[in-house]
């Protein structure tokens, strides 16, 4: 088959159309999607480890069952990666995290197996920050795969901990990734990276056999070339599940995605967030002034709108410290923390461990007021939009102190009430970065958010634009 | 309402000390005089912590390194003493929040329904690969 750089930038509508109508074999898109990783991927330090057998084992068994008739739907025979924290059966699962290096679990992660279920390909484990940055982490080398290279600068980082996932992506070496978010590590890597990235409801996705780091916080969600694209990534995955007590009830749990989708079947109330950053960098400014005019432009009505202040990253912050620290209190009591690669991942959790019961419920009292305010903005719209990062990604050997000294309310407080995101390409700086905008919905209303970064990307093209490798 | 003779930033303080403290196993009280604290390393433009949230911060530095201090550098009891200190000024924040005693945290418990009962297929814990054992891994 012959393969050209386009192929492996399509996206997972045009891929399936070509595997379902037999024009494209899934055996052989992995094996050119393989090679392309094989080649790429450690200059990008993108992978943890492929996983060519078994990759190939389920390209076959794909091919198969499609020449038969048995079309499993649009990710069946389609390659893609998970980030190194999701337990897959008989393959090492490093948690990015030198401690773990050796780690295997005996059984999937019910991501992967929903995965596997709709007939999608794992072609690899994608690199990611030691223990999803949990213990705290300052340096872009903070990961046992070391730094992960942003494909359109790779003198650049890709932002993390979803580190691999967003540099898979961006470098077209799968059609999608699986990537985590706490807070940040879904959306960052996705406007770093210029790829689209959906950070669910929380407790819409399962995380049953991946990595627990703030059981409070922690999500999974798909990073892909689309809006449309995660979409159908999350329609695979979303649901309740008995083995993840988190997870939202039966009812609220999954999601349906149809390619007949009316983008006027609901009109969205879009608010522009005009106090998510404090400042944005030269060159972000003019791209976020252009896409906040466009912004009105698709959606006519669009105003501007703040989000109400208060103590979010502070009660983040300390809910992520106390639950990190006892997620990993084992490493912390055995001092085998110290041989995470960071210096700050090394000993914060030692004083993370000494936060005081009493603050950590404080923190969540200010959250379920936050949850009341934040629902209140959500009765006069469907979706705020603001600019995912006020800069772009940072060269790799900066102190992460420097580059990330700002304030980002927008983040704390989606993460904090569990409310879903989209960020998406919205333009490129003169130096050809690319800068993110984020679509944040209520809780439980994935839908919206889906359908506005949609809407977005039916007018725009900086979605399709890829680096030079 | 009792007759308070310190003020709420005070029992705070103090509640978070005691509470810390529980943390910490018995060995770590020994009789030894504490070493001297390290200076942590500010940025330039930050502030300095009101004198009893530094007290509170040095308490967790303190804590720390009686229990961990072994395993540390001079630079990392540094790191130690600064992360100390970024912890209380976002701990002071939050204890100025204006909270109401029945304002609800965003905690929960669900009790386990009769539905939710039925054994789990999978267990939850990774196990050791056949060849290479990792050391931590039965445990995480």
């Amino acid at each position: 088959m012959p393969t050209t750089p386009d192929l492996f930038y399509l996206p997972i509508t045009e891929l399936s159309a070509r595997i379902q109508s037999k024009k494209l074999s899934p055996v052989d898109l992995t094996k050119a999607y393989l090679d392309r990783s094989e080649k790429l991927g450690p200059k990008l330090n993108a992978y943890a480890r492929l996983t060519p057998e078994l990759a190939m084992q389920q390209a076959e068994a794909a091919a198969k069952e499609i020449a038969h008739g048995h079309y499993r739907g649009p990710l069946h025979g389609i390659p893609y990666a998970a980030k190194d924290l999701l337990a897959t059966k008989g393959i090492p699962t490093t948690w990015g995290a030198k401690p773990y290096a050796n780690q295997v679990f005996d059984y999937d992660a019910a991501v992967i197996e929903h995965l596997h279920r709709v007939g999608a390909i794992l072609i690899g484990k994608a690199s990611m920050i030691e223990l999803a940055g949990g213990m705290g982490y300052r340096f872009a080398y903070a990961s046992l795969q070391g730094e992960a290279k942003n494909p359109w600068n790779t003198q650049c980082w890709t932002c993390g901990s979803s580190s691999g996932s967003g540099a898979i992506v961006a470098a077209g070496l799968a059609a999608f990734a699986i990537g985590t978010e706490t807070f940040g590590s879904i959306v960052c890597p996705s406007a770093f990276c210029g790829v689209s990235g959906l950070r669910p409801t929380y407790g819409r996705v399962s995380r049953y056999g991946a990595m627990s780091l703030c059981p409070s916080l922690d999500k999974i969600g798909p990073m892909a070339r689309s809006a449309e694209d995660c979409a159908r990534v999350f329609s695979a995955i979303a649901g309740h599940d008995i083995k993840d007590r988190g997870t939202v009830p039966l009812d609220k749990g999954a999601f349906t995605y149809s390619p007949s989708l009316d983008l006027k079947s609901r009109q969205l109330k879009i608010g522009w967030l005009t106090n998510a950053w404090k400042s944005l960098e030269p060159g972000v400014d003019t791209v976020v002034a252009a896409a906040h005019t466009a912004v009105r432009r698709f959606f006519p009505g669009t105003r501007d709108t703040t989000l109400p202040t208060g103590p979010w990253e502070e009660a983040a912050n300390i809910i992520i410290a106390a639950e990190g620290a006892a997620s990993f209190r084992e490493l912390i009591r055995s001092g085998r923390i110290g041989e995470l690669h960071d210096p700050l991942g090394k000993v914060a959790g030692y004083v993370n461990e000494t936060i005081p019961a009493a603050d950590y419920l404080q923190a969540n009292k200010i959250r379920q007021l936050l949850q009341k305010k934040i629902d209140t903005l959500f009765e006069s719209y469907d979706v705020l939009v603001a600019p995912t990062l006020p800069v772009t990604a940072p060269p790799l050997d900066v102190s992460l102190d420097a580059t990330f000294g700002f304030s980002d309310s927008v983040g704390a407080a989606g993460n904090l009430c569990g409310l879903p995101a989209l960020s998406v390409p919205c333009g490129f700086t003169a130096k050809t970065m690319p800068v993110g905008l984020n679509f944040i919905a209520k809780a439980g209303d994935d839908f919206a958010v889906i359908l506005a970064a949609r809407t977005f990307q039916q007018h725009t093209d900086h979605h399709r634009r890829h680096p030079k490798l | 309402m009792s007759n308070a003779k310190f003020s709420r930033r005070e029992f705070a303080r103090r509640a978070a000390i005691a509470s810390a403290a529980t943390l910490v196993p018995a060995t770590a009280f020994s009789t030894t005089q504490p070493a001297p604290l390290p200076t942590p390393q500010q940025p330039a433009n930050t502030p300095p912590l009101p004198s009893a949230s530094q007290t509170e911060a040095d308490n967790r530095t303190q804590l720390v390194l009686t229990e961990y201090g072994s395993h540390l550098t001079d630079d990392q009891k540094s790191e130690i003493a600064r992360i100390s200190a970024n912890v209380q000024r976002q701990l002071d924040t939050l204890r100025k929040f204006p909270t109401e005693n029945g304002d609800d945290p965003a905690i929960y418990l669900k009790p386990l329904m009769e539905r939710e009962k039925k054994p789990t297929p999978n267990p939850a814990t990774a196990k050791p690969a056949a060849t290479k054992p990792a050391p931590t891994a039965a445990k995480n």
